[in-house]
């Protein structure tokens, strides 16, 4: 096959250049999507991507190289150009080309294969169409997306380390816009899954929070009481997620920087990053080095355990990699980044959190995240929508107004969790959960 | 050229046999080569080389597309059959017959970043980074990044037309970090240009890596904003960003054309003060968000969106032009081959106004003056928007007082395009990354010194 007629390639090329130490890493996805507008597919999509990297040492400095054109040509200009980009390297980091794990966990027995580009379709009509459904409210610009992508990894490297993964997921979005006069509102659900049992609920979730926005005024600025949805307190979790990673700490550039040990969260606050989440398709026994990844937490009843780390943040820290050494895509230089990560969830249902604030907010929308929030200096001030909660329940909508604090302020300020952890879309091999979160006296600004 | 005209021709006829009535096909190889620098060292180099294809299919409004990293003959063609297999019934196809044409080249670049060795363009993001850390004992930490690309496209479709383009971009960033009793502050400056290694001859990487540490010590300096609502000055330069997001993104075909913008179906009418007159421009020579033709083969053009506060034109893709029945606009675009082209902004920013800059402050007797704006983004629906200042101080009659930090700006489109009521002249663009359906592309914003008369400020 293609990969083993490129790593041949490399190998010669590699070898010719009198390169001891270096990894050849190949990703290749395969994806398939509908889109509808009205009752209608208006766009169908299916695509191949992916490349090959090539990196190796070169007088104890890495160099990288990649690219899509699977030629034999290509292969040796990869190994040119990684070793001349090694050669203007002088960060004296510590590289290396991993040996292998002892051992490395097995994924659930689950066959990832694309969705078949009918039931692709299929399934993105009828959710249209359920959504139209709901309320003759619901207005053209409304769209139903349904989407399936599978990867493929493969890791070989010079110590014969021979290592692969499948990944893949399946999802499909419900997007309702409804209308009421002069104002419309939109609202959105995720769910994954192939069959249309996973998404039925979809459009009722998606009507439902577009007209419950409706009417929605600002808010007056000052300190309330805020339970945040688990959908939108995630969010924070991936802001900030380059906060765990030791070479931020290593840099100065994370604030928990040395404080491994210490209590930087509320003493109930457990945050666990978990590669192989049962469940979740982006189960991963490798990372982007090849190191074994594991589950851990992070965070254990509010005390800092571990940072994130890959060989080379590892052994300027004297301890081991903790397997986060991911590579986003085929191009992409190896980088600290979490798996399935969340804060594990307390007990309080919703109506609990909300009856415990008696007055204050109900946040349901979170935004501009990557404008909003530092993750240098923990500093956040979001854009957010929801509902003002009186007498312990939820009342009139709310929104144009943010939410300011600090990051690293907020864990510790946690007053109580909810009972059931929110986990998001994945984004390469990352993604985010949270439960419900309820913090007290936060900043609000709007009118 | 990436791929004969006469497979072009073989690929297109291929696709058309689904029962489209358009096919187009796109090609691209992608030279991008990055270096970063972080504690003083160069950590890392990288060079990557994307090739594939897209091939796209019409049929009245619905579209098929397929893309492929593939590029033999028998990759193209397996695409092909894909699309024409998703369109509909088989049928065939008489000959598609193309013909060459050239567009003027009106962003020459000289110097090709992935030509010159990596130890060379390493001196320039040095020159960045020391200057940076040189700037003050008080910042702890500088990163940097130079990029090159060197972006070659090729566009084919069954109207006849088979073109290609090449397209160079360099851009250097430098961020700052300050430190002081265990609070960190931070800066940034990111110019770049459709240029090649030429751009330094005209910004001087010191220059950048002195900015972004001044940042970072006025922010260290700074107390928190003051939350509330107030009357706001946003600079010039990458000030534009609150119109890129709480107008430009509404102006797109993307949700214009399905009634999901606040701006469908409001042309002709006066949708903002009358001071505002706002343009996407494409055909600015050298500059970061041009191109000499858009993702469908269209030359890029000068669009008025808003003259003296009147909308006057949406920004139109190909299929946004058979949804609105308007003529397209050069503004299609995508990431890479993988994503279909839609309507985007290229260089977007408000003209020069009438006021002079000084009035503007002068007229102030309490607010905040944003001398950098962050990023943000908006809700093209609702027009609802929020972006972050990454450098604010606060005024007081009519006089720029102390810095402040942490703070954002949140409201909707509708409502700020009224609430600019004064457009000062110092007309200036900074560069951006823009995400969107069609993936990550480079667009300019810009403006003069804006007054807002009322705007929410998050703070705290």
């Amino acid at each position: 096959m293609l990969f083993e007629q490129m790593k041949q390639a490399l190998i010669t090329a590699a070898e010719r250049a009198g390169l001891a130490q270096y990894e050849i890493y190949y990703q290749v996805g395969e994806s398939v999507s509908a889109d509808t507008l009205k009752d209608e597919i208006s766009s169908f999509s299916s695509g191949v991507s992916g490349g090959i990297c090539f990196r190796c040492i070169v007088n104890g400095k890495m160099g990288y190289a990649s690219g899509e054109l699977m030629t034999e040509e290509a292969m040796a200009e990869l190994v040119e150009k990684a070793v001349s980009n090694a050669e203007c390297i002088d960060s004296d980091d510590e590289v290396f080309i991993f040996e292998g794990s002892p051992a490395y966990a097995k994924r659930e027995a689950v066959e990832l294969k694309l969705t078949d580009p009918a039931t692709v379709r299929d399934n993105a009509l009828r959710l249209q169409r359920d959504t139209y459904a709901q309320s003759d409210k619901v207005t053209d610009g409304t769209q139903s997306s349904v989407m399936s992508s599978v990867t493929e990894i493969r890791l070989y490297n010079s110590n014969g380390l021979e290592l692969s993964n499948r990944v893949g997921v399946s999802c499909a979005v419900a997007q309702a816009i409804v209308r009421d006069g002069e104002e419309a509102q939109e609202g959105a659900e995720f769910a994954e899954g192939e069959d249309y049992e996973c998404l039925k609920e979809l459009p009722a979730k998606a009507v439902r929070e577009a007209m419950e926005k409706m009417g929605a005024e600002t808010v007056e600025t000052g300190k309330y009481d805020v339970v945040f949805d688990g959908k939108q307190f995630r969010q924070f979790l991936s802001a900030f997620s380059s906060v765990f990673s030791a070479k931020n700490a290593q840099l100065g550039l994370s604030l928990l920087a040395g404080k491994e040990g210490e209590v930087v969260a509320a003493p109930f606050v457990t945050v666990t990053d978990d590669p192989m989440r049962t469940g979740c398709p982006m189960q991963t026994p490798f990372d982007g080095e090849g190191v074994a990844t594991g589950r851990r937490a992070v965070i254990e009843n509010g005390v800092l355990k571990t940072l994130l780390y890959d060989l080379t943040t590892a052994k300027k820290a004297g301890v081991a990699s903790t397997g986060n050494g991911q590579k986003g895509g085929y191009s992409s230089p190896v980088a600290i980044a979490p798996y399935s990560f969340s804060i594990e969830a307390g007990d309080a249902s919703l109506d609990e959190l909300l009856e415990k604030i008696g007055d204050g907010i109900y946040i349901t929308e979170c935004k501009g995240f990557h404008a909003g929030s530092d993750a240098v200096t923990g500093d956040f001030s979001i854009e957010s929508a929801g509902f003002r909660v009186r007498n312990g329940k939820r009342a009139e909508p709310i929104k144009s107004f943010t939410v300011a604090g600090n990051f690293f302020d907020l864990l510790k300020e946690i007053d109580t969790l909810g009972n059931e952890v929110r986990w998001g879309m994945p984004w390469g091999f990352t993604v985010f959960g949270s439960p419900d979160v309820l913090v007290r006296s936060m900043s609000v600004a709007g009118k | 050229m990436m791929i004969a005209k006469a497979l072009a021709e073989e690929v297109l006829a291929c696709a058309m046999g689904g029962g489209a009535d358009f096919v187009e096909l796109y090609g691209e190889i992608t030279r991008n080569n990055r270096l970063s620098m972080v504690d003083g060292k160069i950590d890392r180099a990288t060079d990557d080389l994307i090739s594939g294809v897209g091939i796209r299919a019409f049929l009245g409004t619905k579209t098929v597309f397929a893309s492929t990293s593939d590029t033999t003959r028998d990759g193209l063609l397996k695409c092909a059959r894909a699309v024409a297999a998703a369109m509909g019934e088989m049928r065939t196809v008489e000959r598609i017959v193309l013909t060459e044409r050239m567009f003027p080249n009106i962003h020459p670049a000289r110097v090709i970043p992935s030509s010159v060795d990596a130890k060379a363009r390493a001196d320039i993001l040095r020159a960045g980074c020391f200057a940076a850390k040189e700037y003050d004992p008080a910042i702890s930490q500088v990163s940097g990044v130079l990029m090159g690309v060197d972006h070659t496209i090729l566009v084919a479709n069954t109207e006849g037309l088979y073109t290609t383009d090449r397209h160079i971009r360099t851009r250097m960033a430098v961020s700052s970090v300050a430190s002081e009793g265990g609070v960190n502050q931070s800066g940034f400056d990111g110019p770049g240009a459709g240029m090649g290694l030429e751009f330094f001859d005209t910004v001087d990487p010191a220059a950048i890596g002195r900015e972004a540490s001044r940042s970072a010590m006025v922010n260290l300096k700074a107390d928190y904003c003051p939350a509330g609502t107030m009357t706001v000055a946003i600079e010039n330069g990458f000030g534009g960003v609150i119109f890129h997001e709480a107008c430009g993104h509404s102006l797109e075909a993307t949700s214009v054309s399905i009634g999901a913008s606040q701006m469908a179906g409001k042309l002709g009418q006066q949708i903002a003060n009358p001071k505002v007159t706002a343009i996407d421009d494409g055909t600015i020579p050298g500059a970061w968000g041009s191109v000499n033709i858009d993702d469908e083969g269209t030359p890029t053009q000068r669009n008025v969106l808003i003259e003296n506060g009147i909308l006057k034109n949406y920004m139109i893709d190909r299929l946004g032009s058979r949804r609105m029945g308007m003529p397209m606009t050069g503004s299609a675009r995508r990431q890479n081959y993988g994503y279909e082209a839609t309507s985007r902004m290229t260089n977007t920013f408000i003209a020069n106004g009438p006021d002079q800059n000084e009035d503007i402050i002068a007229s102030m007797e309490y607010g905040l003056y944003c001398r950098k704006m962050g990023g943000g983004s908006v809700n093209p629906l609702t027009g609802a928007f929020n972006f972050s200042v990454a450098e604010g101080y606060i005024v007081r009659d009519g006089k720029i007082c102390e810095p402040v930090r942490g703070a954002s700006l949140v409201g909707t489109g509708s409502e700020i395009l009224q609430n600019i009521d004064m457009v000062g002249q110092n007309l200036e663009r900074a560069q951006g990354m823009c995400g969107s359906a069609s993936g990550s592309v480079p667009t300019d914003v810009g403006q003069p010194l804006i007054r807002v008369s009322s705007i929410t400020v998050g703070g705290r």
